[in-house]
């Protein structure tokens, strides 16, 4: 059947499920009587056939009821198909590609969201760079204090041996290379020198913890902004959905419309068609009613 | 015909005192090629040195060794001790209290210190009396007892180590100063400022030298203070910090090479020089301070050659003194009993000391107290310089004059006459001698010098109830004017004089030759 009913006219070969044989039944019966009787016979004969147009358009009725409930769950059907959804694939620019599935089977909706190779490298890359960050973050700082100290000490230690060997220059000069005191170790210039020195050193190591400790939060920062790159091709291609969507849902719309559209129609033309059908049941009832009243009187 | 008598005058002979470096020909009179136990006296002549009398009335507890070290305490008060060391003991004049003259050495060693060398060193410091010799726990004296303790045991000690247990110690710009030890002779340590005690903490430190010696390498001998310096001599090198005062921010001032010092006991202070040993002879730094540099000067020019070759053949050591009432500094070399007198009222015109020489000499150490006597160590104890006997015993005076040539060598001289002037050397045996042409064989012409006669006050000369009569001599001593013939002839000749030295003094004013000039040889 398609998907718009076609309305036949009410069978009147007795071949209802529940009418054939009771019209036969009258028709026989209004029939004989009017062989027999002749006109009081036709009386009886007219009632009879009266009382077969009833029967008959009781029967029509019925049938009337069963073909509109079959055309209706044929509708209902139809529309079913007509507004089942449809699986669709949004593709983006850059290679992403969203699309739903639905299983024959089961039925069940599968929806895939997949990015280009390109996007996926991407993704792999800023990802992979997020947990190095990450955990180069959580590392403990005692190691990268330790390396920016000693990267420190790199710089600072040329120019602290040309001083110290400035120093011993003059020292040697003045012939005190060999002093040593109580009050400073060596030499007083020593003393000072080295007092310097392990004053840079200070320093050196508390800028190496703050540098550590500023590297580790920018390792945190870089690794959050890693992981969100990550997923910035995903939610570029969420981004391109949206489109993607729009005209899905307006195909969708459209679908439905018209099935809306298709099922008022065809329930216009099964309720029209149940219309003929009672309307010729009701004429039928009412001259079966006719003849049989013509009997009594 | 006959010449006449040429004159010769050796005035004043042998005050230039010995010279063995010039050719004798060509010296001038004024030296002399012998001046044994001789010095300049005061009127510049050469005359007999003064012996020595024996202090020490116990000398039997030196067991016939020397004194080795004599040291003077003296404290802010005026409190004087005498210590010495020598057989192995630290001894003291006197049991109790100060006492500069007593007589008596009393063995003050610590107890349980065992000593086995004498080499010591004493210094005198901010009322201590501080013992030094290589190897050994300096030990200290307290002017509250007098008696000597290890440095260890001196309450507050700091820092005594065997590290600071130094040969040489210098008492100088509030500090002591140690160096020389035994596995280290490139250190100088100082103490503590005003605690010789005290070799730790407080602004005690060291200075090692090595890197410092101009020859490369060398090793501390001597010490000494002079002008704000710390002179540190070497043995064959001479170190000099200025800003010594402080010792922390002292630099190097000057550096001298090839000039060293024999003997940390031949380092002497002159007032306004320092006088050293050299192994090529006496040496002194000239003080220029205007020209802030430290010439060193030869001050032995005249016996290089002698005193380099008393150097090397010294097997125990050096001792020297300066008298400034002698005007002489001492040099003895103790193993060969061989001390050289240099004069140091002036210098001749090369800048060298006027020096005489006394053979024989027992000296083993010296001490010039404060109050300026000159005490001598021998085994027979400590002596003080003074009279002309060695302890009661006579020695020889003798002078000898370079070879005279009166101007022309190539003419014979025939001495003649030979007419000394001797001051004092009264009653004494003198003998006049001379000889020709570098012979040995000298021809001698004894004599007594006149007895002095003493000066008379208020003596009545004619009896009793006569009126007194003052008499005088002529002088503080008796002028000889003697003449004695000589014969013989030749080219050259050399006169000399020579005397027993027998409790009174004697000078050589002059010697007058009467000489005949020969033909040309």
């Amino acid at each position: 059947m398609g998907i718009f009913p076609t309305v036949q006219p009410p069978s009147t070969t007795g071949q209802g499920s529940g009418g054939g044989f009771f019209q036969n039944l009258i028709d026989g019966i209004g029939s004989g009587l009017g062989n027999v009787f002749g006109s009081g016979a036709g009386n009886i004969a007219s009632g009879i056939g009266g009382l077969g147009l009833l029967t008959g358009a009781y029967n029509r009725l019925g049938n009337i009821g069963d073909q509109a409930l079959d055309l209706g769950q044929d509708l209902a059907q139809t529309q079913i198909e007509q507004a089942a959804f449809r699986p669709y694939t949004v593709s983006t620019s850059t290679g992403g590609q969203f699309g739903t599935t639905v299983d024959p089977v089961t039925g069940q909706l599968t929806t895939s969201m997949a990015v280009s190779p390109e996007e996926e490298a991407f993704r792999n890359q800023m990802f992979g760079g997020a947990g190095q960050f990450f955990q180069q973050a959580a590392t403990p700082t005692a190691e990268r204090e330790a390396a920016v100290y000693d990267r420190m000490r790199a710089v600072m230690a040329p120019e602290e041996q040309r001083q110290q060997l400035a120093l011993e220059e003059r020292l040697a000069n003045q012939g005190r290379l060999g002093v040593r005191t109580a009050q400073f170790g060596g030499a007083p210039e020593q003393f000072a020198m080295a007092q310097a020195q392990e004053e840079a050193r200070n320093r050196a190591m508390l800028g190496a913890m703050s540098q550590a400790q500023a590297e580790q939060m920018q390792q945190a920062q870089l690794g959050g902004q890693f992981l969100g790159s990550s997923y910035l091709p995903q939610q570029m291609l969420l981004q391109g959905l949206s489109p993607g969507q729009t005209a899905a849902s307006q195909a969708q719309q459209a679908q439905l419309y018209g099935t809306g559209l298709f099922g008022e129609a065809t329930a216009s033309g099964i309720e029209a068609l149940l219309n003929a059908g009672l309307g010729q049941s009701q004429l039928m009832g009412t001259v079966g009613t006719g003849l049989l009243s013509g009997l009594f009187r | 015909m006959s010449q006449e008598l040429r004159s010769v005058n050796l005035i004043a002979p042998g005050f230039k005192g010995l010279n063995s470096e010039d050719s004798p020909l060509a010296q001038d009179p004024s030296f002399a090629e012998t001046a044994d136990n001789a010095v300049i006296d005061n009127r510049g002549r050469i005359a007999a040195r003064k012996g020595y009398v024996v202090q020490t009335a116990n000398k039997q507890v030196l067991n016939n060794n020397p004194i080795t070290t004599i040291g003077e305490y003296r404290d802010a008060s005026g409190d004087t001790r005498i210590f010495s060391t020598g057989n192995n003991k630290i001894w003291r004049n006197g049991v109790t209290g100060p006492d500069v003259n007593n007589t008596s050495l009393n063995d003050v060693t610590p107890q349980n210190y065992t000593i086995t060398s004498n080499n010591w060193k004493i210094v005198n410091f901010n009322n201590n009396t501080y013992f030094f010799q290589r190897g050994y726990q300096p030990l200290v004296s307290e002017n509250s007892n007098g008696y000597v303790v290890p440095m260890s045991i001196k309450p507050g000690n700091v820092g005594v180590t065997s590290a600071m247990y130094g040969n040489e110690v210098l008492a100088a710009y509030g500090r002591l100063w140690t160096t020389d030890f035994n596995d280290d002779k490139s250190t100088i340590y100082w103490s503590d400022l005003l605690q010789g005690h005290r070799w730790e903490g407080g602004t005690s430190g060291s200075i090692n030298i090595s890197k410092v010696w101009p020859d490369g390498y060398d090793e501390i001998v001597a010490l000494a203070a002079h002008n704000g310096l710390l002179i540190i001599f070497g043995k064959h090198s001479v170190v000099v910090y200025q800003n010594a005062e402080s010792p922390s921010i002292m630099s190097l001032a000057d550096t001298i090479s090839g000039v060293g010092c024999v003997d940390r006991d031949t380092v002497q202070y002159t007032g306004t020089d320092v006088v050293f040993l050299s192994d090529t002879g006496l040496r002194s730094f000239g003080r220029t301070v205007q020209e802030k540099s430290m010439p060193i000067s030869t001050l032995s020019k005249t016996i290089t050659k002698d005193l380099i070759k008393a150097v090397q053949n010294e097997t125990s050591g050096f001792k020297t003194v300066y008298s400034p009432e002698e005007s002489f500094l001492l040099l003895t070399f103790i193993s060969q009993k061989l001390t050289y007198c240099f004069d140091l009222r002036g210098n001749l015109e090369d800048g060298s000391l006027r020096v005489t020489r006394w053979p024989s000499s027992t000296y083993t150490t010296y001490k010039r107290t404060k109050d300026g006597q000159l005490f001598i160590g021998s085994a027979e104890g400590i002596s003080t310089y003074k009279g002309y006997l060695d302890n009661n015993t006579t020695y020889r005076f003798k002078y000898e004059s370079p070879m005279l040539s009166f101007g022309d060598s190539s003419k014979l001289k025939m001495l003649k006459k030979l007419r000394p002037i001797i001051v004092g050397g009264n009653d004494s045996l003198a003998v006049l001698r001379f000889a020709y042409d570098f012979s040995t064989d000298f021809r001698t012409i004894s004599f007594i010098i006149n007895d002095q006669v003493s000066a008379q006050f208020g003596i009545n000369e004619f009896g009793p109830n006569s009126v007194p009569l003052s008499e005088f001599t002529s002088g503080e001593q008796l002028t000889n004017k003697r003449t004695f013939n000589a014969r013989g002839s030749g080219n050259t000749v050399v006169i000399g004089l020579e005397t027993t030295i027998n409790g009174s003094e004697i000078s050589l004013q002059e010697i007058n030759v009467l000489a005949l000039i020969g033909k040309t040889l």
